[in-house]
């Protein structure tokens, strides 16, 4: 059986129910007698077992079985949940996550059984109720059986058929061909019913062409229906072989079919009008019983845990109401993201076009106009697919912090907000690194031990926050914590140490600059090296990736008090508004966020400071770069006048000398290729309006 | 006609045709006096000479980048990575978009003639010389009747550190 295909679903259900496990098991140990958790968990277990079976995966399929039974225990109140016992579990998802990843780059499991595992849960298991373990299995089967016997009535007769299916019918009994009325039921530990359903509809129309579907195809495609459908089916076959095609697909419970006597279907009325309405309610009426039938299904497993709180779902009853997401293909939106670039390069050629012949007429700047908010809805509405919340990333956080918390034997708390904040898929992809880098360092470096911070008259209990906000076009992200702070004159010592700095350079640095030392490769305070950081691999690795995401991380601390991390990342990277200049014939575009203001300055307003050039702009020096020496041109300026554009990053601000203004744009960032490499404050090229290639100036660069 | 599109099929009908001794297609191009092939399998496309937008701080090379059908391509010079004087643009010049690991890559030569079909046994290997700098971008010469072709190495052309 080829199911290839569902990897993909599979995949990403999984990793799904794992996170929410996680999540779930977190909550557990600080709150082990809390039915809601214990019932979430054994559902997620139970859907990882049936999926993990389904694709076939047995060694998954094994350690969830053996999951699913320590949690049934759980939940009937006859194992308590320990501490120990948490860290079994959480080592079992470990195993589940390699396991997932394994499948992910080789679509097989793997060969590790994880015994010492599965020995584990037994034990835990058996040291609290040995023979208790085959208690819910057993209870299923009997349920299953008879809600199996109970559906299979006949129910083809009870479709509605208008007059077009009937026609249909009649004629094809006319030519010889054979109709059914068939009853598939899906066995209920299935998973992804929606597609053992599509095999057997795909089975059958291979042979035969299926008339009418209750519920419609597309409703069974999208999973809304119990577990059973019934088919009205035309085949020149056998009732046997038809029914034999349908029980080929695996998980398939049942299948009932007979012959269809069109006289026997409730709404048969030969050449009669058909009241829509009445169909209606037949098919509710027909539903009505099999919703009845499962949960009496689902009464009987309760029973037994009936002691341990009657609000049981029935496990891994289709897909969870939670987090219906659309899942697109990242590929399918490059390409949409591809045509909506090529859109504005259109719109910018017409905007050039209109530039040049002023005596148009208004109806074409109409046009223009009307061109240009539709690419801005496109554009919008595109970068909204493409945005995902950070959720996905910093869901993790809460258990890594857990196992630090262990590890590092300190005591400590992860208070998260904003997990709903959105960024662009790349950015939230890339993002989790840094970040964990950050929390760790926040853990190992940041808060102090117990006994000091209860000297010091803190919590003994550590926080470490990590918030996440939008601020107009960019994202940041801070992680705070109340620990120690960072000591700059143990940074500083340490600095002198390596060489990094002399002690003459020590003393004239500022606080800040003193922390960006912190930025340096291989640069670590940390005492002793441990496991968890320490190894000076990290804050230059953090910087080098957020700037690669075109973000920036600033660091505020008060020794004492604590530390913030901030990283700021823009929200999209595709397409920017830039200011076009010209420099010595050539055009560049210039990030506008980057851009504080522009002025017109004197040249003889320029000074000089330690051989710099600076002007001294409303109380404020600035330091001016001169872009034609910058880019090696002939600039083509000769007034006495020049053209500034004053950047910022962070708290640096620089003057750019530039030949010419052009105006705003709104640009399509393209790379340059791997093979050009060498310059640095190049960040991409853009397709001006004419054609021509324009290269973008990253202003963070030259500060 | 502003491009020259490549088929790679019809490198692969023509190996079907003859599939005991390889044959092989080169593009013939022109640089000063000199006549030089390129495997018309790393050719992507061919495209009259336009205006090469300036990348500061690279290699002198490295003319700059052009928009190929919505895509900033880097664009070398082949006279000035071969060591030959540089470049005059004329209405032949051509730029040659080849295909490689990284990305696609525009060369700059003074002529694009023909594309000639050389079996294995008009073929003669050649090693690499270091000493001469034009050599070292030559991998074999091929004879087409009475002409030599000197047959260039892609993977030296594409080369960043070959200077």
């Amino acid at each position: 059986m080829d199911v290839s295909q569902y990897l993909e679903i599979f995949l990403d259900e999984t990793k799904e129910h794992l996170q929410n496990l996680n999540t779930q098991i977190l909550d557990l140990e600080a709150d082990s007698e809390n039915m809601d958790t214990i019932n979430e968990i054994f559902r997620a277990a139970h859907s990882l077992k049936g999926m993990a079976g389904t694709m076939g995966y047995k060694r998954m399929q094994n350690l969830t079985h053996d999951m699913e039974n320590v949690f049934s225990e759980v939940r009937n109140g006859n194992i308590k949940v320990q501490p120990e016992m948490i860290d079994v579990l959480f080592q079992c998802l470990d195993a589940l996550e390699e396991y997932t990843n394994n499948i992910q780059q080789t679509a097989d499991e793997g060969t590790n059984d994880n015994e010492p595992l599965i020995k584990m849960l037994n034990d835990i298991l058996n040291k609290e109720s040995g023979k208790k373990e085959e208690a819910p299995a057993a209870a299923e089967k009997p349920q299953e059986a008879s809600a199996g016997g109970a559906e299979g009535d006949k129910k083809w007769n009870e479709i509605a058929l208008d007059d077009s299916q009937i026609h249909v019918i009649e004629e094809a009994k006319k030519g010889g061909q054979k109709v059914y009325g068939l009853n598939v039921t899906i066995q209920e530990s299935c998973i992804l019913k929606a597609a053992r359903a599509f095999l057997v509809f795909k089975a059958i129309e291979e042979n035969g062409e299926i008339i009418v579907s209750n519920p419609s195809a597309q409703d069974v495609e999208d999973e809304k229906f119990d577990r059973d459908f019934t088919l009205i089916v035309i085949s020149e076959l056998e009732l046997n072989d038809v029914i034999k095609l349908a029980t080929d697909v695996s998980e398939i419970e049942s299948v009932v079919g007979e012959q269809l006597v069109l006289e026997n279907t409730k709404n048969y009325r030969p050449l009669e009008e058909e009241e829509p309405a009445e169909a209606a309610a037949e098919a509710e009426e027909k539903a009505k019983p099999v919703v009845v039938e499962e949960k009496k299904a689902q009464q009987t497993t309760t029973a037994p845990a009936a002691k341990s709180g009657g609000n049981d779902k029935k496990p891994a009853s289709g897909k969870p109401v939670v987090n219906r997401t659309v899942r697109v293909d990242i590929e399918k939106l490059d390409v949409l993201m591809n045509l909506v670039s090529e859109l504005i390069i259109a719109k910018n050629s017409l905007v050039s076009a209109s530039g040049l012949e002023q005596n148009n007429s208004s109806g074409f700047n109409e046009q223009i106009e009307y061109l240009e908010s539709v690419t801005t809805n496109l554009h919008e509405s595109v970068m909204k697919v493409r945005m995902v919340p950070i959720e996905s990333v910093v869901n993790k956080f809460p258990r890594m912090i857990r196992d630090l918390s262990k590890t590092l034997n300190k005591k400590m708390e992860l208070y998260m907000t904003g997990e709903e904040t959105e960024l662009d898929r790349t950015v939230v992809d890339e993002i989790g690194d840094p970040l964990m880098h950050l929390l760790r360092n926040s853990a190992d470096h940041g808060l102090e031990d117990a006994e000091l911070r209860k000297q010091r008259g803190k919590n003994p209990v550590g926080s470490i926050f990590l918030d996440a906000y939008q601020d107009g076009n960019n994202v940041v992200i801070e992680v705070r914590d109340d620990g120690n702070g960072i000591d700059t004159e143990a940074v500083k010592q340490k600095a002198i140490e390596r060489g990094t700095i002399t002690a003459e350079q020590a003393e004239n640095m500022s606080e800040k600059e003193i922390i960006d030392l912190l930025f340096l490769p291989s640069f670590s305070t940390a005492k002793k090296v441990t496991d968890v950081s320490g190894r000076g691999v990290g804050l230059d690795v953090v910087k080098s990736k957020i700037e690669s995401l075109s973000g920036e991380v600033e660091v505020k601390s008060k020794l004492g008090e604590g530390s913030t991390w901030t990283i700021r990342l823009p929200l999209t990277l595709a397409i920017i508004q830039t200011l076009m200049v010209v420099v010595g014939g050539e055009k560049y575009a210039i990030s506008l966020g980057s851009i504080q203001t522009i002025e017109n300055v004197m040249a003889s307003d320029i000074k000089l400071v330690e051989n710099k050039e600076v002007i001294n702009l409303r109380g404020m020096v600035i330091p001016l770069i001169r872009m034609n020496e910058l880019l090696d041109i002939e600039s083509k300026n000769t007034d006495d006048s020049l053209i500034v554009v004053i950047v910022k990053k962070g708290d640096k601000t620089a003057g750019l000398i530039v030949d010419d203004l052009i105006g705003q744009q709104e640009i399509v960032i393209k790379s340059l290729g791997s093979y050009i490499k060498q310059c640095k404050f190049i960040s991409g090229a853009t397709i001006l309006g004419d054609g021509e290639v324009a290269l973008i100036l990253d202003a963070n660069a030259l500060l | 006609m502003d491009q020259v599109a490549v088929s790679s099929g019809e490198v692969k009908s023509s190996k079907r045709n003859v599939p005991a001794a390889v044959r092989l297609q080169y593009i013939v191009i022109k640089m000063g006096d000199e006549q030089y092939g390129i495997d018309i399998r790393y050719v992507d496309n061919i495209v009259r000479m336009q205006n090469i937008t300036r990348v500061p701080k690279v290699q002198a090379y490295l003319k700059g980048v052009i928009n190929l059908r919505g895509e900033v391509i880097p664009v070398v010079s082949l006279r000035l990575k071969m060591g030959l004087p540089a470049d005059e643009y004329t209405k032949n010049t051509r730029i040659i978009i080849l295909k490689t690991e990284t990305g696609n890559l525009g060369i700059i030569v003074d002529e694009v003639r023909e594309v000639v079909t050389l079996g294995e046994e008009s073929i003669e290997k050649m090693a690499h010389e270091p000493k001469d700098s034009k050599a070292s971008f030559v991998n074999g010469i091929g004879k087409n009747g009475g002409e030599l072709i000197s047959l260039l190495d892609r993977n030296a052309i594409t080369l960043e550190s070959n200077v």
